[in-house]
């Protein structure tokens, strides 16, 4: 250190350095005389280059020992900080995530955004105690990486995150302060090199050759040759090597300093110090000239660099470029421009150019750059180019004078650049908010006669009436008169009238203002406000005839609401009559207006209003009836409907009197649901009056179908044979299918093509293929795929897997999948892949038939260059010992794969069938290198399949392999140690690895220590600290940081405790309370446990006196993060949200991180009680907390959702649920909490408008999580009608097998559920094997304990010839036993596990059968 | 289940342009037929709308003529049009601004 303190205190104090230079001219020789030592110099050089962004820290061997140093300097000083460890896992997270937003932004453009980085910065800071990491990646990115932001901006931002972090307690070392220089570099900030060395010394942080490189080239950038040569002598003093870098520095010193010549004698120094200037070295020169405006200089280099073999980079070019536009010699751009090459990433620095370029107001050269831009390949017309969007955006936001933008706009459209560049722009500026500049664009767009339109002041108006800002509404008012722009009734409706008190005084306002008010908006907005209000004062403004006529339309939304709040019936009335009878108000084109009104005042009550306003409405529809006002049969119907479903049908006599004469009802429409009764008697009524039965018939198929009612559906396609339409027979085929009937699908087929050449779709067509193929009928399943073909159906990746268990389920062996498989590949159905060749090998190795698997394999390579399940052919191969055949498939494997993918196979093989001998020959085979990625396939085999003998020996086999990652290879070995709990292995391994000298990762030791740890062992060795060890060790830590008082009482608070552990917290309570009035105290560790006690019994008031009591006596006390949480869980659970989210803010301000589930349940709380805006607070809390909680955020928009119901608002749920699902990116995830929720609470309303969203997400964005959640959840609360409607509704719902499987197993986890995966089984047959099914319901009989029925099922299985897995059998046994029987076979001697294990086993097979 | 019986003609339009709001887009759309009803929904946070909307014939002509044409442009947008199979009910809000 003292060192240090010398050299930064002689510069301070001796500018010129200690080496005394005089004259810059003779700098150059002087200069050589320091590289005289330079060692290796041309090495280092590149090694410079190479490693550039990074601190300097491989180069020397004189530095790994100082950084040392000062790396353990800053961990020491972090041991000594550490108050709030919990932090650091929420941070070690936060940087894999910020580190992946940055590099992906980086990779991707070669920018990052100032919003981008603001806000992980801010997180970080949230977050506190930011790591070193994370400082160094924000500072780091202050420079070049924001070509949107000003240099100047860009390095108080740096400053500003400098200061920040640092008071947050971030570490800094040289590594930052490296990282500082370079952010200055590149924003040209001007600094004191001294003044830097001294803040480094003062910090105790010693520089390295990276720091005094940079610092050379701050001296350069300054022309001063003198400062730098002063660090040069330092820099040699040290021994430390001079690279290329320290000399493209001085050319550009030089140059800057006015001295071309010498500048461009660094070259020959640089030679003769043996090293070769490089790209950068030239690029130091060019730019020297460009800044001078030399041009025949700067050609003259660049044939020079070229001659060299330097090849520049459009990169560097723009680079001359943008020197040239900064110092003024816009006139030689062109000629750059025309060397530029166009590379492979051209666009992108190009863009980040010119954003640089307008960002330092340098827009015409930006411009110029654009156009160099490739055009677009525009093959369509809506694809217009776009190309200079960004441009224009930029400007924007860079606050470009308007008449610039306009004349940017104009050359851009006129270049083909941009089609509507002024529109862009504008959006911009609104987007932005900007409404200068907006305003003044809408002028020039109303030169341009372009249409300004009400809508475009929206943006403008929100942040006006958000914060209630009359005289900003006001303004923007004015601005669209002056434009010309009469604000609609939206307008004033939504983003106008809300700021003002009432409707008078916004008319004063606007009025004093000299805002004109004719505008019929104004009219509408106000006959909205009275419509909710005031219904009599509205019918008066209606019948004044002063009021012109007026689309009902405009107010019937509105006065839906008046009529549900009003008790007027006679108003009410009067103003239905008005708009059924008055001309000004009767609309010609829509007759049906205002029973459609009736239609949706009642759709819009909820069940609960109807019934509560039964009476009212009764009042109302008589006195409509008396009126003769009068409603349609399609509507009367539609309300009936409605009025059914809320449960009020004895208003359906009231409403049936409106319907017209002519229009009788018939009975059967009255009588309401029983749909396919209905439908029958409308057909038998029909066919009597021999009027046409089409339609009704097609929906009474369908019908039949929904219920499953196969043969019924037949009867009547048998009576009415001719109406079948196509759709009819698809819906026919399909039940046919599902129901097993391959005859009568066949026929229904065959009936359809001669009718009607119209094709199914393409699930029904593969499920037709697949009832033929499973019922053996292989040249029938043939001919279908055929027409597939013919009609060009459109095949999936869903349906690929769907022809993958056709082929796995065809019956007839290998020569029917083989049929079948290359009838679907030479038709071109979907391309061949080893997952779709995979059944036809395994029909060949389920019948032991080895030859011809391999022979298949071949054949398959032959013709689809693909080679199924591979692996498993040589490993019964080897195990059958036929070497004849297993040299044919390896010389095969060998031509086509290649020598070395031949050797792993064979290994894997030996090492498979347990011949480790020859496995280890295979893998010593000279010159084989280790294939990561082989390797850790067949280990992730192992593990999953729990083979340790042949991963153990894999590894054994591979320690002398070349290049293989050994601490990798343990490290598998380790996962299975961990898996089977065994610590002896895992031990043995450890000692392996020392003898081996195998340097162990962290995670690898890690897990070591959790397997010995687990089994009660000693750790023998130091177990690195991480975060995720802090935050257990924090949590019983924390609550001794308050000191402990002094009459405390170890016995007494030991009592405390052990009352606390056996559950008699009351009791524990009661000594507190009988102790405290003698004085005695606890600790804060036994304050903590009993709330803890207390509150796990759920007594809140309790435990709140006791916090109480602590505070009282420990000022410091506070609750660990774990009472905390159980305050906020009890509490929620209490109802007593308000006081729950409290206590949660309380806990993050106090930089406590709440357990997961206290947050869930204080969100359901808050939902339960329908406080959306506490939701919504929590949820930007936590993200603003920066932590992870690995929270999902549907759990947000779940139970959102269900406080939007809560409060009635089913409209606001649907809408916010359907956003998500509809949102580009949106991983569709679960909503089925909110479904179960309003189900438990029998919402009917909720629950119809919900399921109809669902259906309208699956058919209309594809997105069938809703409905599959429902589906479920309907199945959950056994209504299985209403699923069965669903699944008729929605058919694709039978595609979601996946789902279906895993409510399957979850269902079959606990007691009580066979119904209900029965019930699923019924709806959608096919959605498991059959074996499956079977087994999982064979385990929930046997959870229920119901041997007659598991009997019942295995007598089943066995007649259907079903595989009954060890597994299941085992089950079977233990209850037969259990009830005393005994099984009609051996029970399975091993272990549940070593079944369950074993199936696992054998279901992964056939999964990674289409690995290879 | 209430399925109204009332029928619907009804189409889903996505890509819409933020330049034009429901009266532009009940003229573009009104060539085909009468438009009866246009719900496009606007952004309360940012002012602009989202983009998508659906709009309601009172023929199934009206419907039939929309579908019909390929491609819809408007603006210089391309307009994606496609059928809405479900009833309209649930986007139908009572509020006015929605459903001028």
């Amino acid at each position: 250190m003292a060192a240090l303190l010398r050299s930064a205190r002689l510069l301070k104090f001796s500018p010129s350095g200690v080496l005394q230079v005089t004259g810059t001219k003779r700098s150059g020789p002087l200069i050589s005389r320091f590289y005289g030592g330079a060692p290796g110099g041309r090495r280092t050089g590149v090694c410079f280059r190479q490693i550039s962004p990074a601190s300097g820290n491989v180069s020397s061997g004189v530095w790994p020992a100082a950084l040392g140093s000062v790396r353990s300097y800053a961990v020491a000083t972090e041991q000594n900080d550490e108050p709030s460890i919990a932090v650091r896992s929420k941070q070690a997270q936060m940087f894999d995530w910020a580190l992946d937003k940055l590099d992906s932004s980086v990779r991707r453009t070669g920018r990052v955004t100032k919003t981008l980085l603001l806000r992980i910065f801010h997180d970080t800071c949230r977050t506190g105690y930011p790591s070193g990491n994370q400082a160094l990646l924000l500072l780091r990115s202050c420079g070049t990486l924001l070509p949107e932001v000003h240099m100047e901006e860009r390095t108080e931002l740096a400053h500003h995150m400098w200061q920040k972090l640092q008071e947050l307690g971030a570490q800094y070392d040289v590594s930052h302060y490296n990282a500082l220089l370079k952010v200055y570099l590149q924003n040209e900030f001007k600094f004191s090199p001294t003044d830097f060395l001294a803040k480094m010394e003062a910090a105790n942080v010693q520089p390295n050759r990276v720091t005094y490189q940079r610092l050379i080239t701050a001296f350069c950038q300054n022309g001063n040759i003198e400062g730098a040569s002063t660090i040069l002598g330092f820099m040699k003093s040290k021994d430390l090597p001079i690279t290329e870098a320290v000399f493209n520095s001085l050319v550009m010193g030089h140059a800057r300093a006015g001295d071309m010549d010498s500048a461009h004698n660094i070259l020959s120094v640089m030679r003769g110090a043996g090293i070769e200037p490089g790209p950068d070295t030239y690029m130091s020169l060019l730019t020297s000239y460009a800044e001078k405006g030399d041009m025949d200089s700067l050609k003259k280099t660049l044939e020079a660099a070229e001659n060299a073999d330097c090849s520049l980079m459009d990169r560097d070019l723009m680079r001359i470029i943008f020197t040239l536009a900064k110092a003024g010699h816009q006139q030689h751009i062109p000629e750059i421009v025309e060397r530029l090459r166009h590379e492979r990433t051209y666009v992108a620095d190009a863009m980040n150019m010119c954003l640089s370029l307008i960002t330092q107001g340098l827009e015409d050269t930006a411009l110029s750059l654009l156009k160099t831009f490739p055009k677009m390949q525009s093959n369509s017309v809506s694809d217009s180019p776009q190309m200079g969007s960004f441009f224009l955006r930029h400007c924007i936001d860079m606050d470009t004078a308007v008449e610039k933008i306009t004349s940017y706009c104009k050359d851009l459209e006129e270049s083909n650049l941009h089609t509507a560049p002024l529109v862009f722009c504008l959006f911009c500026a609104l987007g932005a908010k900007k409404t200068e500049v907006s305003l003044k664009l809408m002028q020039k767009m109303k030169e341009q006669d372009l249409p300004i339109r009400p809508h475009y002041f929206f943006p403008l108006l929100v942040p006006h009436v958000k914060d209630n800002n009359v005289n900003g509404v006001v303004d923007l008012v004015k601005s669209m008169q002056q434009l010309g722009v009469a604000p609609d009734v939206d307008t004033l409706s939504n983003y106008i009238l809300p700021v003002f008190s009432d409707l008078e005084k916004a008319r004063q306002t606007l009025k004093d203002a000299g805002i004109s008010l004719e505008s019929e908006g104004f009219m509408f907005s106000e006959v909205r406000l009275l419509a909710v209000k005031n219904l009599a004062e509205l019918y008066a403004l209606l019948l004044n005839p002063s009021v012109q006529s007026l689309d009902p339309h405009v107010f019937l939304g509105s006065l839906i609401v008046g009529f549900r709040k009003s008790t007027d019936v006679e108003t009410m009335v009067k103003i239905t009559d008005l708009l059924y009878k008055n001309e000004r108000f009767y609309n010609e084109s829509d007759p049906e207006a205002v029973p459609y009104f009736l239609y949706n005042l009642i759709e819009s009550m909820s069940a609960r209003e109807v019934q509560e306003q039964e009476d009212k409405l009764r009042t109302y529809f008589n006195q409509l009836h008396t009126q003769n006002i009068m409603i349609s049969r399609n509507i009367f119907k539609g309300i009936r409907n409605l009025l059914e479903s809320y449960h009020v049908p004895e208003l359906i006599k009231d409403v049936i009197a409106l319907v017209g004469r002519d229009e009788r009802v018939p009975a059967s429409e009255i009588v309401g649901n029983n749909r396919v009764l209905i439908l029958e008697t409308k057909l038998a009524e029909l066919k009597a009056e021999n009027k046409p039965i089409g339609p009704v018939f097609k929906k009474t198929i369908q019908a039949l179908c929904f219920e499953e009612n196969l043969q019924r559906a037949l009867e009547l396609k048998q009576q009415h044979d001719e109406e079948m339409t196509a759709s009819c027979y698809a819906t026919l085929i399909q039940l046919c299918c599902r129901h097993n009937n391959v005859e009568e699908a066949l026929n229904l087929k065959r009936e359809m093509s001669r009718k009607d050449s119209l094709a199914l779709d393409t699930n029904k067509y593969i499920a037709l293929v697949k009832v033929l193929s499973m019922n053996g009928r292989v040249d029938d399943a043939v001919e279908v795929l055929m027409e597939m073909r013919e009609k060009d159906v459109v095949i999936d990746d869903r349906h690929v897997t769907m022809l993958f268990h056709v082929l796995n389920e065809a019956k007839g062996g290998a020569p029917t999948i083989q049929q079948l498989q290359d009838t679907i590949f030479t038709l071109g159905l979907t391309k061949p892949s080893a997952n779709l060749c995979g059944p036809l090998i395994t029909a060949y190795l389920d019948s032991k038939d080895l030859s011809g698997a391999l022979e298949a394999a071949i054949e398959c390579y032959k013709r689809y260059k693909c080679l199924p399940r591979i692996h498993d052919i040589l490993v019964g191969l080897v195990d059958k010992g036929d070497t004849e055949l297993l040299q044919k498939a390896m010389d095969f494997v060998n031509q086509k794969r290649g020598e070395m993918i031949m050797l792993y196979k064979l290994f894997f093989a030996f090492l498979q069938t347990g011949r480790y001998r020859e496995a280890r020959k295979i893998i010593e085979t000279p010159g084989l290198r280790a294939m990561p990625g082989r390797l850790q396939w067949y280990a992730e085999k192992c593990i999953f399949a729990n083979e340790m003998e042949a991963l153990e020996q894999m590894v054994d086999a591979t320690a002398k392999l070349f290049e293989c990652d050994r601490d990798e290879m343990y490290s598998y070995v380790l996962r299975l140690c961990k898996k089977r709990n065994d610590w002896r292995k895992a031990e043995a391994m450890w000692t392996k690895m020392q003898e081996e000298n195998v340097i162990p990762r962290e995670r690898t030791l890690l897990l070591l220590a959790d397997i010995l740890k687990s089994n009660g062992k000693e750790v023998p060795f130091e177990v690195p600290k991480t975060w995720y060890r802090h935050v257990e060790a924090a949590q019983q830590v924390e609550p001794n940081t308050a000191a402990t008082p002094a009459n405390y009482d170890s016995e007494y608070q030991e009592r405390v405790l052990a009352l606390c552990t056996k559950g008699k917290a009351k009791v524990a309570y009661a000594m507190l309370t009988e102790n405290l009035k003698k004085g005695m105290t606890l600790s804060p560790m036994g304050y903590d446990h009993l709330i803890r006690a207390l509150l796990a019994e759920g007594s809140v008031e309790k435990a709140l006196a006791v916090k109480y009591i602590a505070e009282a006596h420990l000022p410091a006390f506070r609750l660990s993060d774990v009472a905390a949480s159980l305050f906020i869980i009890t509490q929620s659970r209490k109802g007593q949200a308000k006081d729950a989210l409290e206590k949660f803010k309380s806990m993050l301000q106090a930089d406590q991180v709440p357990m997961k589930l206290s947050i869930t349940r204080l969100v359901q709380a808050l939902g339960k009680q329908g406080d959306v805006a506490s939701i919504d607070e929590v949820q930007s809390l936590i993200r603003g907390f920066g932590i992870s909680f690995n929270l999902s955020t549907m759990m947000f928009t779940n139970n959102k959702a269900l406080a939007h119901i809560h409060n009635g608002d089913l409209e606001s749920a649907v809408e916010m649920l359907e956003e998500i699902y509809t949102s580009a990116g949106s991983r569709h995830p679960s909503m089925a909490y909110v479904f179960r929720k309003v189900l438990e609470d029998g919402n009917d309303k909720a629950l119809d408008r919900l399921s109809a969203m669902a259906d309208r997400l699956a058919n209309h964005f594809a997105c069938y999580t809703p409905a599959t959640d429902l589906f479920l959840q309907l199945l959950d609360k056994d209504k299985v009608e209403d699923a069965k409607l669903m699944l008729a509704r929605c058919n694709v719902l039978a595609e979601q097998k996946e789902k279906f499987v895993l409510y399957m197993s979850q269902k079959s986890k606990s007691p009580g559920q066979v119904g209900r995966i029965k019930a699923l089984q019924s709806l959608v047959p096919d959605f498991t094997e059959k074996e499956s099914l079977y087994r999982y319901l064979i385990k929930c009989h046997a959870l229920d304990k119901d041997l007659p029925a598991a009997k019942a099922l295995y007598e089943q299985m066995q007649a259907e010839g079903v595989h009954v897995d060890e597994l299941t059998l085992k089950r079977l046994a233990v209850l037969y036993s259990n009830a005393g029987e005994q099984a009609p076979f051996p029970e399975p001697p091993e272990s549940f596990k070593f079944y369950a294990d074993k199936l696992k086993q054998s279901l992964s097979k056939s999964q990674t059968a289409s690995e290879e | 289940m209430a399925a109204p019986t009332k029928k619907v003609f009804e189409i889903f339009v996505t890509r819409v342009p933020w330049t034009v709001a429901n009266r532009e887009i009940r003229e573009y759309f009104g060539q085909f037929g009468t438009v009866k009803r246009c719900k496009l929904l606007f952004d309360k946070d940012t002012g602009f709308h989202k983009g998508f909307c659906w709009i309601g014939f009172a023929t199934e002509e009206g419907l039939n003529n929309a579908l019909k044409k390929e491609p819809h442009l408007l603006e210089g947008a391309k307009l994606q049009v496609q059928r809405n199979r479900t009833s309209f009910v649930d986007h139908r809000s009572h509020r006015d601004n929605d459903d001028d």
